[in-house]
C-alpha cells in the first residue's frame, strides 16, 4: 500500500481531473451520455450538473463508510450508494425541472452506470478520506460537465443555431439567413467532436500523450 | 460481544442490511417530499399540453390562461353528451385510474380494440378551449393507446362547428424510443394532422397514418405520413386515433356537428 501513504491534497484532487486527467478526454469515460444528451446545452448542462451532484456525493458518502465496506461485496454496497443519489437526484429533477426530466428521460436514471461515477468511487473514494474524495468527486463532475458544455455549444450554435435556447444565428426555417446543419444533432457528430477535443487537447498538452505501446524502431522486429 | 469482523458472512450481511436500510429510507423520504412539487409539475405540464392544441399563445402564466381559455368537461362517451352531474368534482377525475375499475369502465370488443386497451372509462374528460368572447372554437379530446413500448397519451382538438376537422394533437408522456417512436413528439409532424378529416363523405373512418401518404389526391385530407425508423410507433397511434375518434367519440362529435352540444 505505497499509494495510500501519500493522500493528495483536496486542491490537487480536485484540479487534476478537469483538464490533466479528464474523465471524457484523458480516461475516455462516460462517453454513451455525452453523444446523448449534447444536441442542446439545456440538456448538457442539466445533465452534467446532475452526474457532478452524483459524483462528488457518491464519493463522499463511499469514502466515509470505506473502512465498513467488506471487501467481498464492496461493488455492489457502492452501487447502492450511488443507486440512491440517482433517484434522488431524479425526482428532484421531475419536481423542479418536469420538461427538462422528459427530454432527458433515461439518461439521468443511466448515471448510475456512469463510468465515471462508479470509476471515482472504486478508483479513489474507497482509498482516501472523505475532503479530497468529495473534491475529487466534484472535479471529475466538473471535467465531465466542461467537456459536455463545449459540446453542447458547437453542436447547439451550428445545429439548430441557438444556444440554450436562445435564438443566436436566425435559421431559415424561422425566416432568417443561418441553414443549420442538420448533422451536428445527429449524435455521430458528438463523436467526431469529442475526437477532436481529445485530438486538440494532447496536441497543446504534450505531457498527456500516451507513450506508444509498441516501439518500431526496435531491432528484433 | 466482540467486535464484528467485517468480513464474515454475517458481518457483510449485517453490514449490507444495514447499507440497504439507511438508503432506502433516504430514498423514498425524498420520493414522499417531493411529492407535491411533482403533482404541481405534472398538473403544469398539463396544462401547457392542452395550450398547445387550443390555438392561444400563453399569455402571462400559463394558469392564467389555462383558466381564461379552457373548460373542463366531462362526457358519457356511449352517448355523447355532457356528463357533468355524474362525478362529484370534475377536476379530480381521473380517467386512467376509472379505465381500470369495472364499475366505471366498460370493455372493448376485442375487434373494436385498434388502440389495445382493453378497457376504457365511460367518462372521459373534455376541454374546451374558448375565445375572449366566450365562443367555443376547439374541442379538445384526450387520446390515448398502445404504442410500440408504452401506452401514448395525447391531446386532438376537432372543430366544433363539423366535429370532423382535426385542428391540432399533442403528445404528452410515452414512452418509445428517442429520435425513432419519439418523434411523434415533433412538431413538424404534428402538423401534418391538422385540417384532417376524421370521417369520409360516406361517414366511413378516413383518417389513417401510412406510409407513402397521398398528398394530392383524394386522400390529401385523411392521410398523414408514417414516421420513418418508426413503423410499429406509427402503427399503434394510427390504431389508437382510429379507435377514440372513429368510434368512440363518433356519438360525442356527431351530437357536436348537430348543435346538440354547445349552444
Amino acid at each position: 500500500m505505497t499509494e495510500a501513504v501519500k493522500v493528495p491534497s483536496a486542491k490537487e484532487s480536485f484540479l487534476e481531473p478537469l483538464i490533466a486527467n479528464n474523465p471524457v478526454m484523458i480516461q475516455v469515460l462516460g462517453i454513451c451520455s455525452s453523444l446523448a444528451v449534447t444536441s442542446s446545452m439545456k440538456t448538457a448542462f442539466v445533465m452534467g450538473v446532475s452526474v457532478t451532484a452524483v459524483t462528488a456525493f457518491s464519493n463522499l458518502a463511499v469514502s466515509c463508510v470505506r473502512k465498513l465496506i467488506p471487501g467481498s461485496v464492496r461493488i455492489i454496497a457502492q452501487m447502492t450508494i450511488i443507486a440512491s443519489l440517482v433517484i434522488i437526484v431524479d425526482q428532484i429533477l421531475r419536481a423542479f425541472a418536469f420538461d427538462l426530466s422528459k427530454q432527458l428521460s433515461v439518461y439521468v436514471g443511466l448515471i448510475i452506470t456512469n463510468c465515471i461515477v462508479m470509476g471515482r468511487t472504486e478508483g479513489f473514494a474507497l482509498k482516501y478520506p472523505p475532503l479530497p474524495s468529495f473534491c475529487d468527486g466534484l472535479g471529475n463532475g466538473l471535467g465531465y460537465l466542461l467537456v459536455l458544455c463545449v459540446v453542447g455549444t458547437i453542436r447547439e450554435i451550428f445545429g439548430s443555431g441557438t444556444w440554450f435556447g436562445l435564438s443566436v444565428m436566425q435559421t431559415v426555417n424561422n425566416g432568417g439567413w443561418y441553414v443549420p446543419c442538420g448533422f451536428l444533432v445527429m449524435p455521430p457528430c458528438a463523436f467526431f467532436i469529442l475526437g477532436s477535443l481529445i485530438w486538440l487537447v494532447k496536441t497543446f498538452r504534450k505531457d498527456l500523450q500516451e507513450p506508444n505501446e509498441y516501439d518500431t524502431h526496435r531491432e528484433d522486429y | 460481544m466482540s467486535k464484528l469482523n467485517k468480513d464474515s458472512v454475517l458481518g457483510t450481511f449485517v453490514i449490507i442490511i444495514g447499507f440497504c436500510l439507511v438508503c432506502s429510507v433516504l430514498v423514498s423520504s425524498a420520493v414522499v417530499a417531493l411529492n407535491p412539487y411533482k403533482a404541481q409539475a405534472i398538473a403544469n405540464d398539463l396544462q401547457i399540453n392542452i395550450l398547445k392544441v387550443s390555438g392561444f399563445e400563453v399569455q402571462g402564466s400559463v394558469a392564467e390562461t389555462y383558466k381564461k381559455h379552457i373548460d373542463l368537461h366531462l362526457i358519457d362517451v356511449d352517448k355523447g353528451v355532457i356528463a357533468d352531474d355524474q362525478v362529484k368534482d370534475v377536476s379530480k377525475y381521473d380517467f386512467r385510474s376509472a379505465a381500470k375499475k369495472p364499475a366505471l369502465s366498460e370493455p372493448i370488443a376485442k375487434d373494436d380494440d385498434t388502440a389495445g386497451i382493453k378497457n376504457r372509462a365511460k367518462l372521459m374528460p373534455v376541454f374546451y378551449s374558448k375565445d375572449d368572447a366566450g365562443k367555443v372554437i376547439r374541442v379538445i379530446l384526450p387520446i390515448y393507446g398502445q404504442g410500440l413500448w408504452s401506452t401514448v397519451y395525447g391531446y386532438v382538438a376537432v372543430d366544433p362547428q363539423d366535429g370532423n376537422t382535426i385542428k391540432g394533437v399533442t403528445f404528452y408522456e410515452h414512452g418509445e424510443t428517442p429520435g425513432l417512436g419519439g418523434e411523434i413528439e415533433n412538431p413538424r409532424w404534428q402538423a401534418l394532422w391538422v385540417d384532417k378529416k376524421i370521417m369520409n363523405d360516406q361517414g366511413k373512418e378516413g383518417f389513417t397514418i401510412k406510409k407513402n401518404a397521398d398528398h394530392q389526391g383524394q386522400g390529401k385530407d385523411f392521410e398523414v405520413d408514417a414516421l420513418s425508423g418508426a413503423t410499429l410507433t406509427s402503427r399503434g397511434v394510427d390504431g389508437f386515433a382510429k379507435y377514440w375518434l372513429g368510434k368512440a367519440y363518433q356519438p360525442f362529435l356527431k351530437n357536436l356537428r348537430e348543435g346538440g352540444i354547445i349552444k
